[in-house]
């Protein structure tokens, strides 16, 4: 069939409608919760058997493409704090490094399989677990018109307790630098083991953590995505030779459109209805790609792509 | 009263419908078919037997295990001396055609792939013999073994056809070849052997190149020639076409 399409680095033929639509649908969840997308994305490459460490490279130029087409509307909208994305994308440019040489390492004990697998369960787990017990609670008390309860504690001392304060006008804020910059190394590490932008740990910990007002933080995170997923990408063709830029191209045609509808879409939803949403989707990808860590297998081996990592 | 000529040795030639399978965008696997011929003035009972071998890769695999009731990977064994294709075609089952030792040298057979793990291998001194090679995965080695053949015959890439050469004609035979999509790149070699009386008495070598060719070939070099330029560029294209679907629907 002419639609099937052979990828000259992953060397495998996929079907090009299909990668199409699936980058298609994977931008629209992107632009509407302002995240990559890559923790979905990751794993159906994975199980559509475009190897792993292909698949992970090719899906950063996506990222990167459809965060840019969504991060455009969210300037225009004036939502991006680009100093806040400045500090984390220093933070993330680290950590993605750092994140690069530990996988190499796992990679290389072949234990890949299993610290993917776990970092799925456990960050996705959490993380899409607090969002949807936070986000129902709020619906619910909006729901019986009770009043929120304000936020208790509105400086807490992790921000600005710690030196090197900086102001975010932007924000509306005047924090520490430390907790902002240790969040992009985490989530830079992150992203580089999982294969992620790290979109989906971003805006919680920038909600929750950082405290920043909700109508500049997904913004905020698509650029600072924007920066590591371009480095990452560069690192990964220059030093590993495993971006598929027909793969990617493929991917980002359906993605930044997606991006731009999903964009759009999102204001139509209640901020709090879209966390739970969200947390719907990240809870199922996470116990998904953990049950396979508990099931005992039918194949009792398995055959690992590359040779020596 | 003529001198009888001794008789004429028998032998085998063949040749394949294409030396040369294109990679394109549209590849989509692909069948070659192998004919031969046995010239053999005596008529002894002939068998034929066609082995393709594609370029060697080491293989890594590992074995699930469960430890504290998690399914994790153990460590993985490196097994050498892999072709990335195998295909085995014969007129009758091989072990019907030639005697154990005979296809363990030519490599006949799945079973006779000279595939081992060498890292796993030690030389050493035991009840004072020397040199005897111990294999550090004890008595699994032949599971591990098995379980490379058998994953890679799921991908298609490991094949024994015991009725693959099929005599057309008196003296003519043909077999099918079936390369997967997943085909490893690079050279291949056929392998026709000639088995009387459960000796190989002729054989041929054909050669096959499975390429890349057109836009695939220059993407391919491209990324791994210049592989910095490549990652810049593929990154380029992506943030034009994230910049390009903005102002588009800005528009609209």
């Amino acid at each position: 069939m002419a639609l099937d399409i052979y990828l000259p680095i992953a060397e495998v033929s996929v079907n090009g409608p299909l990668l199409v639509a699936l980058g298609a649908g994977v931008g629209f969840i992107s632009g509407l919760f302002g995240i990559g997308g890559g923790f979905l994305m990751t794993p159906i490459l994975v199980f559509l058997g475009i190897p792993p460490a292909v698949a992970v490279a090719s899906l950063a130029s996506h990222v990167a493409a459809s965060s840019t087409s969504s991060v455009i509307s969210y300037t225009r909208a004036r939502a991006v704090d680009f100093r806040m994305g400045g500090v984390l994308a220093s933070g993330g440019v680290v950590g993605s490094i750092l994140g690069v040489e530990v996988f190499r390492w796992i990679r290389l004990i072949g234990q890949a399989d299993l610290v993917v697998s776990l970092s799925y369960l456990i960050f996705l787990g959490v993380i899409g677990g607090l969002m949807l017990s936070e986000s129902l609670t709020t619906i619910i008390r909006s729901r019986r018109g009770d009043a929120q309860p304000q936020i208790r504690d509105r400086r807490p001392p992790l921000l600005y307790g710690l030196p090197f304060k900086v102001k975010f006008p932007k924000s509306r804020m005047y924090i520490s630098v430390i907790p902002p910059i240790a969040l992009g190394v985490f989530v830079g590490m992150l992203s580089a083991i999982m294969g992620v932008g790290g979109g989906f740990i971003l805006v919680p910990a920038m909600i929750y953590l950082l405290r920043m007002p909700a109508n500049v933080v997904v913004g905020t995170s698509l650029f600072q995505i924007i920066i590591t997923t371009t480095l990452t990408s560069v690192l990964q063709a220059g030093r590993n030779q495993t971006v598929d830029i027909v793969l990617a191209t493929l991917l980002l045609i359906g993605g930044v459109i997606g991006a731009q509808l999903g964009a759009k879409a999102s204001s139509r939803f209640r901020a709090e209805e879209l966390r739970a949403i969200l947390a719907l989707i990240v809870l199922a990808v996470g116990l998904r790609m953990g049950l396979g860590l508990f099931l005992t297998p039918t194949e009792p081996f398995i055959l690992m792509t590359g040779s020596g990592g | 009263m003529m001198v009888q000529p001794p008789p004429l040795p028998p032998t085998v030639s063949a040749a394949l419908t294409t030396t040369e399978v294109r990679v394109t965008s549209g590849f989509q696997g692909a069948r070659i078919v192998l004919y031969g011929a046995v010239f053999d003035p005596s008529h002894r009972p002939s068998d034929v037997v066609v082995i393709v071998r594609g370029p060697e890769q080491p293989i890594r695999i590992a074995h699930k295990v469960r430890v504290a009731g998690l399914w994790i990977n153990s460590r993985p064994v490196v097994f050498r001396g892999a072709p990335g294709f195998y295909k085995a075609a014969s007129t009758r089952p091989l072990d019907q055609i030639a005697g154990f030792g005979v296809l363990r040298r030519l490599g006949a057979g799945i079973d006779h792939l000279a595939i081992n793990a060498p890292a796993e291998q030690r030389v050493e001194t035991r009840y004072g013999v020397k040199d005897v090679v111990v294999n550090r995965l004890g008595a699994d080695y032949l599971d591990w073994r098995q379980a490379v053949v058998r994953l890679k015959a799921k991908m298609g890439l490991y094949e024994e056809d015991d009725h693959g050469v099929v005599f057309v004609d008196q003296n003519l035979f043909k077999a099918d070849i079936t390369l997967p999509t997943d085909a490893p790149i690079g050279r291949y070699q056929a392998q026709i052997l000639l088995f009387q009386n459960g000796q190989p008495v002729s054989q041929r070598v054909r050669e096959l190149d499975v390429k890349k060719v057109g836009l695939q070939r220059t993407l391919y070099l491209f990324a791994h020639f210049h592989p910095w330029t490549y990652g810049l560029v593929s990154v380029s294209i992506a943030l034009a076409a994230g910049w390009a679907a903005s102002v588009a629907f800005r528009r609209s």
